[in-house]
């Protein structure tokens, strides 16, 4: 078995008992990414100097007896949304293409603190609108399991990137499902923590009342390894971020166990619209949590129904409030064209530079906040969050977890859904609730179609309820034996 | 409700957005079609369910301590497009 086909918390068993260093496994992770890229085109930035120089350190601390990190000498990627001293950030746009920023995200500085090596910035789709990687104004990445196809998005390089080997563990960020459905289609696991467990600070916003950021791996315990290492209220820096109660201790305290728990499957989650192949290798799973001793049943959650429009009228209207402070004057792309007019530079510096699919929703926000429209749409939206609020916290009094399918297909075709924006956006109707309510999701491979393409599903928790999402996932991982898939490339 | 051209310009030109000639009538055609899904809104009954922040929300604020964490030339300089002499350059504004 290659290194790049084992699992992190493997890795670190063999760095711990020194079966292996650090810039070894660095190395070999490299050679794999060197092997697989052109192919895959995960990443928007390699740092391979940085990440063998981490490395070495690493190795350094370990032979002078220093008491590491369990991630210590693990190499991993980043979103490039989220902020890197003296790397590259690029939000995977034109108007951030030569964006160094000057601090990390208290993500990355956590990181820093557990020794783990950073070997590359990750593909997206343009400030993490879009759910295929096709959005990246610098190229699009392929799906592991079928180089034709979409990886999901918008967090796709990082998911394709653990799919395809280059790293074990990655970090994404998830506004309506961009952690969520990329997993999917790449058949890795990923975690959307509770809205404030995880520090924003530092994490280029797209909408900050939904953003979270969150772990990508190919096991359940790699998830919680590095949820564990990112988790932390950041008083300081991020005045939406919470004490958790879970806080450095869910790997720990993983126990596959689902017995007398009760898992519901929301019916409206179920029905048209939901490929058939989905819906039974999802229908599938809830049978092997019945064969686990979980109490399995039905429940109603209607207001997904509304969860589209609330989540794109909030969404846009918080990014095009987000995205006004890009205007080709404090950082980022300026126009050459503008002259002497500085409206003229502000508007030819945000056309030049924002995608196509960026100004849609800028547009769309700015229709939804504007005079005369606020009412009808921002607070009506608000409103209506509260609602779906309630209705999934009426659902966790009758059961622990929530059951669902990820996304209505399996991966689609690259090219097949960039000419409508609404066939793109209905394929986040599973997901989008999830930030809407402010909860946890996690997402692992089911099961397989007849293309062989990875079939996820979504288990919904309560707020902070990540332990028992991941002790279900690792309950089902193990059943299954669904885990550490790697793409064949 | 369908949006006419006067006011997809408007939008634009808050958004300080130039839309241009040529991708127009596409982007007036998604705007359409996006602002027809959002308006399924409409439907929902909210009862007395209204936009207020939940109570168990706080706000959270830090200890006001004054600290330097960037300077002007550790923090702008490096990503502005043109930086002079301590500040950011823009085309001149007053006549």
């Amino acid at each position: 078995m290659e290194l790049y086909q084992k699992t992190a918390a493997e890795l670190s068993a063999m760095l711990q008992a020194k079966e292996i260093s650090a810039v070894e496994l660095t190395q070999s992770l490299l050679a794999r990414t060197d092997a697989v890229e052109d192919k895959v085109q995960g990443f928007v930035t390699v740092t391979r100097e940085q990440a063998l120089a981490q490395a070495a350190k690493v190795d350094e601390k370990r032979a002078a007896g220093q008491a590491l990190s369990d991630l210590a000498g693990i190499p991993m990627a980043i979103k490039d949304n989220i902020c890197t001293k003296g790397t590259l950030t690029t939000c995977a746009s034109k108007m951030l293409y030569n964006f160094n920023p000057p601090y990390n995200a208290t993500v990355v500085e956590k990181l820093a603190a557990h020794d783990v090596v950073v070997t590359g910035k990750a593909n997206m789709d343009e400030f993490a609108m879009g759910s295929s990687c096709e959005n990246s104004a610098m190229h699009p990445t392929h799906n592991p399991h079928d180089l034709s196809r979409v990886p999901g998005g918008s967090s796709g390089g990082s998911a394709a990137v653990v799919a395809s080997g280059a790293v074990p563990i990655s970090l994404g960020s998830d506004t309506g499902g961009s952690i969520r459905q990329p997993a999917s289609f790449c058949g890795v696991v990923g975690l959307k923590p509770t809205y404030g467990a995880v520090s924003r600070y530092g994490l280029i916003a797209f909408a900050s009342s939904l953003d979270q950021i969150g772990p990508f791996g190919r096991s359940v315990e790699d998830v919680a390894m590095l949820l564990d290492a990112i988790t932390a209220h950041d008083p300081k820096h991020d005045s939406t971020s919470v004490q958790t109660p879970f806080e450095g201790t869910t790997r720990a305290n993983l126990r596959a166990d689902v017995k007398g728990m009760k898992i519901g499957l929301p019916k409206e989650y179920f029905g048209a619209g939901i490929s058939d192949e989905v819906r039974t290798q999802v229908l599938s799973a809830a049978d092997t949590y019945k064969s686990l001793g979980a109490e399995v049943f039905e429940i109603s959650l209607p207001l997904v129904e509304y969860a589209l429009p609330v989540y794109y009228i909030l969404s846009s209207a918080e990014a095009s409030s987000n995205l006004a402070r890009f205007d080709g004057v404090k950082y980022g792309y300026r126009t050459p064209h503008a002259g002497d007019d500085l409206i003229a530079l502000y508007t030819k510096s945000r056309s030049e530079g924002f995608g196509a699919e960026v100004q849609r929703r800028i547009m769309l926000g700015t229709y939804v906040l504007s005079s005369g429209y606020y009412d009808a749409y921002y607070k009506k939206a608000r409103a209506a969050q509260r609602k779906i609020r309630q209705e999934f916290a009426a659902a966790f009094e009758t059961c622990d977890v929530i059951l669902t399918p990820v996304a209505p297909t399996t991966a689609y075709e690259i090219g097949s859904k960039t000419t409508n924006p609404l066939e793109m956006y209905a394929g986040d109707i599973c997901t989008v609730s999830v930030n809407i309510a402010g909860l946890p999701g996690l997402v692992q491979p089911c099961g397989f179609d007849e293309n062989h393409l990875p079939v996820g599903m979504q288990l919904i928790g309560p707020r902070f309820g990540e332990q028992t999402l991941l002790n279900a996932g690792l309950a089902f991982e193990q059943a299954s034996g669904l885990k550490n898939i790697v793409a064949a490339l | 409700m369908a949006i006419e051209r006067k006011e997809i310009e408007h939008i634009a030109a808050l958004a300080r957005l130039d839309i241009g000639d040529a991708n127009f009538d596409h982007l007036a055609a998604d705007m359409q079609g996006i602002v027809a899904m959002v308006d399924q809104l409409q439907k929902l009954d909210l009862g007395d369910i209204t936009d207020q922040i939940d109570a168990e929300r706080k706000n959270a604020f830090r200890a006001d301590v004054v600290e330097q964490a960037f300077t002007p030339d550790t923090l702008i300089a490096p990503n502005a497009p043109d930086f002079q002499a301590g500040g950011v350059a823009v085309p001149r504004v007053v006549e």
